[in-house]
């Protein structure tokens, strides 16, 4: 079992979930694509809800639940009844990537004619025509779905199946009385085979929840109605799916799983403001949009860097700052020069955190190695392209993938991508262009590298590939906003990180300077499309903080 | 007719209970959703012979009537039942949305309907079900006549997949159907006895009424009455109407609830329609009722515009009218 320790209320999980964490990231990113276009094209709909509950309803689908949509009657399926059912565009979003139907049809959304109702209908011969395969309930009326999830519960048990029924519920409908008849109801009839999943966004209709009709404390009252109740960031779909795995651990009683969450979480200008709760953005708005979504970036402190050892320390102090991942570099003496750990150090270091752990492997033969990497509960592990062949692999990825680990690439600066690498595009999560060459902590960014990182890029889009670009290799403040430009999504960032005496501020420095390459590249997309003044106008309060550096101070501040 | 002529007196609530008794033996499937009012409904009989089928989800109507949804949706035959007020009074949103727009196979089946609940007075008395249960798609509305119907009407909604909402009523009533009847189809009135001069047709509790009425009508004043026992108000027999408006021209409704969107109403809107004649409604008068003693029950109705008398010169005064 995965070491879970207590901290502050709030339950912490190490990760080696087996759940190929980048794809997954992309799934759900895929997921709040189609659901933002299908919104704008609609002209309504609820985006803050469908973007809040995207990791909720990803991790269940992509990952935990029993399903199978071309059996959507399956009797052994798991259940899932979307009582907020105002999620709904991340809700048909989330069924159309499992493959429930044609993705193109999300854009049919609250049209008339559509199968895509403004809230989803359960799935019918009958309602065929307003409803699609996978919908289990037909919601819109709050607080009723989590009774209609406990008759389910009841009705499988008393046929002594295995099926596990998921409730999605919001902290608005809370505000319902039904919720917690229900509540009560459920830990009656002691109903394990039920998990509730409570996006809590802080958000309802008229404003803040808070302020509404306060829920806190929301934990203390599900607890007080004898239920398990776990805990967790409900972007973190890691956290997610661990708490998943912990709710099929209780026997005799339901579970909720309070997700704190941000409404409209993934488009900056739509978090965490009530007035997204349920409005369109503009239709010309939607490839902006479209491209933030696909610029989130992940800050991975590699901690090799700065003081030998100490990698425990390291671990935390990254965490606390905000870290996305932690990149651990093996390197072997005989690839590089190098020596710094392996697969046991990094099974010891692995209970220390819930980040994932970015692996990568700076060794020969690594092959012959996978399987220690494998045990050791990696999330996403690379090798390098110089020390395989085409056989070796592709064995290394499908081990990997079986085993739910992301699998990566990377090449030295002066190698270039092999050209067997493009039959196994679908097969890798993430690809890591050096910029430096392997070996040793500290050493200066080879400016050269990128025009090289920005053509593999492109090359790579046209063949499909669909994953991450990684920079590795003297990456700071400076150089990170150049590799932002050139394509790269995933930092590894060393020394500037743990060569800092200010380790917390070197962290928000590098977020920062992501997030002015991120603006100016969507600043610039508004221009070329002609909506350069609208789009600054719905970005303000966003673009405040980086008005200097992108030099708009006397535009943002025309704005009235 | 095949009707019976002891009039004994029997309970409906008991021949509920008792019929979910012997369909549960017959149909593993089913399975039936209390509110803390199991012993009162009669459901505590099923509850006892298969306590694993029974659940007691306590006084939340809201909660009774969606978890049987759920069941419904996993595949059950679900009961539901509890009081009339309550159900559907306090949970009309989750039967339209998680019973009826899903269309599922969930049986609502309630008690204390109309003013014979007697003592506990207007707020038990319900009124208003008849037409909110109709005016929502795919819900079928039955009313049976006496503790014999529900018998027959039980396996019928057994047997036909959706949403049914049948109501009961609290007290005993004479019996009027033998158990051979086995007569009734959803969407059909029963016509109890035949008649040229005017048509009543009555539900529930005031069938023996418009029985007792056409008896009066053919000793008093030589007139012969049709009944119809107009148990399924939805999907109503609006071939039947149409043929009594054609062949008897008056037409008289008499219900245990508001004058307005119950029974009589369903019956005027398909006259007007279909075969226009005189269609005179008898029912509470768009008022709230109020207590009465078991025993005095008889006077609630007549006080309510509820009795034999009433339809009596109801009949008469359409006839007259009729004749201008």
């Amino acid at each position: 079992m995965y070491a879970i320790r207590e901290n502050a209320g709030q339950v912490c999980y190490a990760m080696g979930l087996k759940m190929r964490y980048l794809n997954l990231k992309q799934q759900i990113r895929d997921v709040r694509m189609l659901a933002i276009r299908g919104i704008a094209e609609a002209g309504s709909g609820h985006p803050g809800a469908s973007f809040s509950a995207a990791e909720i309803m990803g991790g269940l689908y992509f990952r935990k639940m029993k399903h199978d949509p071309l059996k959507p009657h399956w009797h052994e399926r798991d259940y899932f009844v979307n009582s907020k059912a105002h999620s709904a565009p991340g809700f048909f979003a989330t069924l159309a990537v499992s493959g429930y139907f044609p993705i193109s049809e999300m854009d049919t959304l609250r049209k008339l004619g559509a199968r895509l109702q403004g809230h989803p209908v359960r799935y019918s011969k009958e309602q065929e025509k307003h409803s699609v395969p996978g919908t289990e309930y037909s919601g819109g009326s709050e607080g009723i779905g989590l009774s209609v999830s406990l008759g389910i519960a009841l009705a499988t048990r008393l046929d002594g199946k295995k099926n596990h029924i998921f409730t999605l519920i919001g902290d608005g409908e809370s505000n319902e009385g039904q919720i917690w008849e229900a509540a009560m109801a459920a830990s009656k009839f002691k109903l394990a085979n039920l998990t509730a999943i409570l996006d809590r966004n802080r958000i309802q209709q008229d404003g803040f929840t808070e302020d509404i009709m306060p829920l806190d404390p929301v934990r203390d009252k599900w607890l007080a109605f004898n239920w398990n109740v776990v805990e967790v960031n409900g972007h973190k779909v890691e956290q997610l799916i661990e708490a998943i795995n912990k709710a099929y651990e209780v026997k005799d009683k339901p579970t909720i799983i309070i997700a704190n969450t941000i409404k409209g979480y993934g488009i900056k200008h739509m978090t965490n403001n009530p007035q997204w709760h349920g409005k369109a953005p503009p239709k010309k708005h939607i490839p902006i949009l479209l491209q933030e979504l696909q610029s989130e970036f992940l800050i991975a402190p590699s901690i090799i860097a700065g003081q030998r050892e100490n990698y425990e320390e390291k671990i935390r102090i990254a965490e606390r700052s905000g870290a996305d991942m932690i990149h651990l570099d093996v390197m072997d003496g005989k690839f590089v020069p190098n020596i710094t750990f392996f697969a046991d150090t990094i099974r010891k270091l692995r209970p220390l955190t819930s980040l994932p752990f970015d692996v990568h492997l700076m060794i020969e033969d690594p092959l012959e190695h996978i399987q220690e990497y494998i045990d050791a509960r990696c999330d996403i592990v690379t090798v390098h392209a110089e020390t395989c062949t085409e056989d070796s692999f592709s064995v290394i990825t499908s081990e990997l993938l079986k085993n739910g680990i992301s699998p990566g690439i990377a090449i030295n600066p002066s190698t270039n991508i092999p050209s067997w690498l493009y039959h196994h595009l679908s097969e890798i999560d993430v690809i890591i262009v050096m910029s430096v060459n392997p070996g040793s902590a500290g050493q200066k960014f080879i400016p050269e590298v990128l025009p090289k990182m920005r053509t593999i890029g492109q090359d790579l889009r046209e063949h499909n590939f669909v994953g991450y670009l990684e920079a590795d290799g003297g990456i700071d403040s400076m150089t990170l906003r150049d590799v932002y430009g050139a394509g790269a999504r995933i930092m590894v960032a060393g020394s500037a990180v743990y060569g800092s005496s200010d380790i917390n501020g070197a962290m928000i420095q590098l977020k920062h300077t992501a997030n002015v390459a991120l603006e100016r590249t969507l600043l610039e997309n508004a221009s070329q499309i002609g909506t350069r003044s609208d789009w600054l106008k719905a970005r303000k309060h966003i673009l405040i903080p980086f008005a200097s550096e992108l030099g708009i101070e006397e535009e943002i501040h025309a704005i009235k | 007719m095949l009707l019976s002529n002891e009039r004994k007196v029997a309970d409906m609530r008991e021949a509920f209970g008792q019929t979910l008794v012997e369909l549960g033996t017959l149909i593993a499937n089913l399975v039936c959703v209390g509110a803390d009012t199991t012993d009162s409904l009669k459901t505590k009989k099923f509850g006892d012979k298969f306590p694993e089928r029974m659940f007691n989800v306590g006084i939340a109507e809201a909660n009774l009537v969606s978890i049987a949804a759920g069941l419904a949706v996993a595949g059950k035959i679900a009961f539901a039942s509890t009081y009339a007020a309550f159900l559907p009074g306090r949970c009309l949103d989750q039967i339209r949305n998680a019973i009826c727009y899903p269309n599922l196979n969930v049986k609502l089946v309630v008690s204390h309907a109309g003013l014979s609940v007697g003592p506990d007075g207007a707020s038990h008395q319900q009124i208003e079900d008849i037409s909110t249960m109709r005016a929502i798609p795919n819900m079928r509305v039955l009313v049976p006549a006496d503790a014999t119907s529900v018998r027959h009407l039980m396996r019928r909604i057994v047997d036909t997949s959706g949403p049914f909402y049948m109501r009961l009523a609290r007290p005993s009533g004479k019996v009027i159907y033998r158990e051979e009847d086995d007569m009734f189809e959803i969407g059909r009135g029963n016509v109890l006895r035949d008649g040229k001069d005017a048509t009543i047709m009555a539900c529930g509790l005031m069938v023996v009424n418009a029985l007792e009425a056409a008896d009066l009508l053919e000793r008093d004043h030589g007139l012969s009455c049709r009944v119809v026992d107009m148990f399924s108000v939805k999907p109503i027999d609006k071939e039947l109407i149409e043929k009594c408006g054609r062949e008897t021209g008056t037409i008289v409704t008499i219900e245990e609830h508001n004058i307005l969107g119950g029974m009589g109403g369903a019956v005027a809107e398909v006259s007007a329609e279909l075969y226009p004649v005189g269609v005179k409604r008898l029912g509470v008068l768009d008022t709230f009722g109020e207590s009465a003693r078991d025993d005095e029950i008889g006077s609630l109705f007549e006080k309510y515009g509820l009795s034999a008398m009433k339809i009596v010169e109801t009949v008469l005064h359409a006839r007259r009218q009729e004749r201008k």
